[in-house]
């Protein structure tokens, strides 16, 4: 068994259903992220799982027992919240040991705990200040300390970097991710930032409408995307998505492209495997990295740069093709500018296939 | 500099306008709040009585004032109210509004039941509590005629106790008043701090006793305020329940300065016993002020 199992949970309020038959399952030490846009249900599961809410039906296991009917204190977790969820008239020691106090830790262990926390997240010296005396950062500080206190077997991450400036947000989470290497212990980690998913996460479970889209490793649901949502939910900028007709032409299956300049039919890497949809309109997913300049005679699309941003390492391309906007990645030394035709190549070993109706990814 | 960069025509306008809308509520409230007040305390050093009169006899009336019996009943009973009314509206306040910010249903209508009192006017108040209150009349002959014949509830004719029923339509009417100001900060409180506390394990009594309700310091302190002037400066609510009696046992110094003033030709009496009452109002709401001033800049 391990460290989380939630098996087939499910929420409602009246008829409204927030969760339909959730099932995710870690394993010790894991980092599991719940990653969907808002609404979708995942802060609502985070609850059941800390056990602030019931789940209408289903099982929750943490470590080896089912904690259903079990309060959250005594679930063996720690939480840390978007708002930080300081209590707000007591100082930062006050804070670390409030929970230590209510679980009837003897004062002198009190006081390891949190100098041990306080030197692990170096904030010693915030210790005797009050939660208004300190800045965004350091409160997320705090709450990360008075989680750690608890030295739980799980830790749950409400959004907690959500309320910090950008630099800051990148600042902790290398630093949470750093502590989750030291710590080995498992975390469950709600965001609705794609960028938090994929370099926080072991596992990562893409929600919508209450229900699990996808959940595997970071690379699996970035390369492999089980459905059009999940494709353009992860990955910034997003996936193109290129309608297109799989032909045959010369015994080879592909798809024709058409730019605003060009036209070509562009064969498909193992177009045995789509045989059977010859003929059928099918949705081309394609990252803007893998639409990249041609640089030697490969099989290459000319299209017309309409706008560019430069971002530094690279230069977005937005050009159209099909008839939709598409963007492409490439290096700034090969951006042209807007106007300009740049012959632009697909990877087609990576690109993906949806099918329009179902939008599921076609094998 | 700005002004310089207007056309100049206007610069008197602008300049005496402000000056000339305020100095009407100014001018009256110069004469008639701090000029009567400063006549009164004139008038305390006075040997005024049906009509003011300006013959100085120093600090005669304060004296008397201190040697008159009724005044210091009026004193006790002050004590006694102001701490039993502000301490248990303060109690019965809290107690609803946390019981209100349970996300119970139908909280609005609720809310706008208990707070309703407030919307009353002190004399209506005391008027319908005379008239439950009255042995004759109210609860006690309703349990006569329920057939419980031995109970006794005569607080309002009862010199030791009629301050008491004073407390208790005071009471009543202010509750839901302080209700209202718990909820409203309540509200503020961020959700998740409840639930952080609850996975820390803390029990609801214990996160309201040493989170939340520390955190309504600065509600307790206006409420504190707001309570303590009401009760200092209460005379409707008195006159209208008991009328300072039976005899003068449930006086104020509010209804001992009315009927010195102007029904028992005292003025003097009546003008030092005002000033008395100016200075604890003040004793409460200059310390208030001041903190709350130097905070605002």
């Amino acid at each position: 068994m391990g460290a989380l199992a939630i098996k087939n949970v499910t929420k409602s309020f009246g008829d409204t259903h927030i969760l339909k038959g959730i099932d995710i399952e870690i394993d010790d030490g894991q980092f599991l992220i719940l990653v969907g846009p808002s609404g979708c249900g995942k802060s609502t599961l985070m609850n059941i799982i800390a056990g602030l809410e019931s789940p209408t039906s289903g099982e929750v296991h943490i470590g080896d027992r089912i904690v259903n009917d079990v309060a959250p204190k005594d679930r063996d977790i720690a939480m840390v919240f978007q708002s930080y969820a300081l209590y707000p008239t007591m100082n930062v020691r006050q804070n670390i040991a409030f929970g230590l106090e209510t679980r009837g830790v003897p004062k002198k262990e009190q006081e390891e705990v949190i100098n041990r926390v306080a030197k692990m997240l170096q904030m010693d010296h915030l210790l005797d200040r009050k939660p208004g005396q300190l800045s965004g950062g350091q409160r997320q500080r705090v709450a990360m300390g008075r989680a750690l206190a608890r030295d739980p077997i799980l830790f749950l991450f409400d959004e907690p970097l959500s309320n910090l400036d950008a630099k800051l947000r990148v600042e902790m989470r290398t630093e949470i991710k750093q502590l989750h290497h030291r710590l080995k212990t498992t975390i469950v980690y709600v965001t609705h930032d794609q960028i938090e998913a994929m370099t926080l996460g072991d596992r990562i479970a893409v929600m919508k409408d209450g229900v699990i889209q996808q959940f595997g490793s970071p690379q699996d649901i970035y390369e492999r995307p089980s459905n059009m949502f999940v494709a353009s939910f992860i990955g910034s900028p997003s996936m193109n998505f290129i309608e297109c007709h799989l032909a045959e032409q010369n015994g080879q299956i592909g798809v024709s492209l058409t730019s605003e300049s060009d036209a070509r039919f562009v064969p498909l890497k193992d177009g045995a495997k789509f045989a059977k949809r010859v003929g059928q309109e099918v949705v081309m997913g394609v990252r803007p990295e893998q639409l990249d300049v041609a640089h030697g005679d490969e099989m290459a699309l000319g299209c017309k740069v309409m706008l560019t941003e430069p971002t530094g390492p690279d230069t977005m391309i937005f050009t159209r093709i099909n008839g939709k906007d598409v963007t492409a990645r490439v290096h700034p030394r090969d951006a042209k500018g807007p106007g300009e035709v740049m012959r632009l190549a697909l990877d087609m070993g990576k690109v993906v296939f949806f099918d329009p109706k179902t939008q599921l990814r076609i094998d | 500099m700005i002004q310089s960069t207007r056309p100049a025509q206007y610069g008197f306008a602008e300049r005496w306008l402000p000056r000339l809308v305020l100095a009407p509520s100014f001018l009256l409230s110069l004469v008639f709040i701090y000029g009567f007040v400063a006549w009164n305390g004139y008038l305390s050093f006075t040997s005024s009585s049906l009509l003011p009169n300006y013959h100085w006899v120093g600090l005669h009336q304060y004296e008397r004032l201190f040697a008159n019996e009724r005044w210091w009943v009026a004193v006790e009973n002050l004590f006694k109210f102001g701490i039993l009314f502000i301490g248990v509206s303060m109690l019965v306040g809290i107690l609803l509004a946390i019981l209100l910010d349970q996300k119970i249903r139908q909280e609005g209508a609720l809310r706008t039941i208990y707070l309703y009192p407030m919307a009353l006017s002190f004399i209506v108040t005391g008027t319908a509590w005379k008239w439950m209150l009255n042995p004759g009349l109210g609860l006690e002959k309703m349990m006569h005629d329920w057939g419980w014949t031995s109970f006794q509830f005569d607080w309002l004719v009862n010199p030791d106790m009629s301050i008491y029923t004073v407390v208790i339509a005071g009471i009543w009417q202010s509750s839901g008043f302080v209700m209202a100001l718990f909820l409203a900060g309540l509200r503020g409180i961020d959700d998740s701090i409840i639930k952080a506390a609850q996975i820390d394990g803390a029990t609801l009594p214990r996160i309201y006793w040493k989170i939340i309700l520390p955190a309504m310091r600065p509600v307790f302190f206006s409420t504190l305020m707001i309570l303590a002037h009401i009760a200092i400066k209460s005379f409707d609510l008195v006159v209208a329940l008991t009328g300072g009696g039976p005899g003068f046992s449930s006086d104020l110094p509010a209804t001992y300065m009315y009927a010195m003033a102007f029904t028992r030709g005292e003025m003097g009496l009546g003008s030092a016993s005002a000033m008395m009452m100016l200075l604890t109002v003040s004793a409460v709401i200059v310390p208030y002020l001041y903190s709350e001033l130097r905070r605002g800049r």
